[in-house]
């Protein structure tokens, strides 16, 4: 069995990706994720993939389906830490990722959700509608 | 005497195999001083050629060649081989994007780009034989 690693923090929900993972363990990791934030009515989806050395086609559209069922229960995916080799093996091999917003490490990902949360009160999650925002919303990340 | 060619022997027939031969495949690349990138494609390609053994034929087998020593130019040759129905429609498989299946249909097309050498033998009936080199 796989190591999931699924995380909550706040409104985000961090999945951090073991490498060497077979298909269904793929498919069990993706039905984690997807029930997880239901459970938690996480509204970001953060998927790290910074253990991950291997990444095939299979791979690759793994991440792109996650990232469109999540847009379904109204959730973001914003994936992380892709190694450099990988990614040159990605883009080489024909995969692009239309759609899937990408940053570099985890500490962008949670600067970049910081700020979508700032922007979008509704982000704030299911009680977000009772009051605003604090201001200094940023907060909100802080572990 | 180094100089001999090592070979990596695996039968594939469900995706554990596959994925511990790309395991393999991607240390021995990196003992032998490809970069990270070219380990990874190497990596990559296994694991491809792989899927495809136990996805389409059922089963098969793949050999990781590797010639490592101090003389001749170093590289390291995939084979795959199956005794599967063959690939058809090879010419759109090659374009890429062509899929029975609901994959991507990049593992072919995609394999060939990340390999310096890139050979396929198939015939309906009659299985495939992808041969696969890149040199370090
Ligand atoms: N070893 C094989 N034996 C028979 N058919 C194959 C084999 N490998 C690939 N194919 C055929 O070629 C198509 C394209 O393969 P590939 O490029 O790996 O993309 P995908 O696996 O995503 O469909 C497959 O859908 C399948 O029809
Ligand atoms: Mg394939």
């Amino acid at each position: 069995m796989y190591f999931s690693g699924i995380q909550k923090l706040d409104n985000l929900l961090l999945v951090s990706v073991p490498r060497d993972l077979v298909d269904d363990e793929v498919i069990q990791l993706r039905r984690d994720v997807l029930q997880a934030i239901r459970q938690f009515k996480s509204q970001i989806v953060l998927l790290d993939f910074s253990q991950v050395d291997i990444c095939d086609s299979f791979f690759g559209r793994f991440i792109y389906g996650t990232s469109q069922m999540t847009k379904l229960m109204g959730a973001k995916v914003i994936i992380s830490g892709l190694q450099d080799a990988v990614i040159e093996t990605m883009v080489e091999l024909g995969m692009t990722l239309p759609d899937v917003d990408a940053v570099l490490d985890l500490d962008d990902a949670l600067e970049l959700t910081s700020r979508m949360f700032k922007r979008n009160g509704k982000l704030g999650g299911a009680d977000a509608d009772n009051e605003a925002m604090p201001d200094d919303d940023d907060k909100v990340l802080a572990k | 005497m180094s100089s001999s060619p090592n070979t990596l022997f695996f039968r594939i027939e469900t995706v554990h195999d596959v994925s511990s031969a790309r395991r393999k495949g991607l240390m021995l690349a990196m003992d032998m001083g490809f970069q990270t990138a070219d380990a990874t494609k190497i990596a990559v390609v296994i694991s491809e050629l792989g899927r495809n053994i136990v996805s389409y034929a059922g089963k098969g087998t793949i050999t990781v060649l590797s010639q490592a020593g101090d003389n001749s130019r170093k590289y390291i040759k995939i084979i795959a081989d199956d005794r599967g129905p063959g690939i058809k429609n090879l010419n759109q498989v090659l374009d890429g994007g062509y899929t029975t299946s609901g994959g991507m249909g990049l593992g072919v097309s995609g394999s060939r780009k990340l390999m310096d050498e890139f050979n396929i033998r198939t015939g309906e009936g009659e299985g495939t034989t992808i041969t696969a080199l890149k040199w370090l």
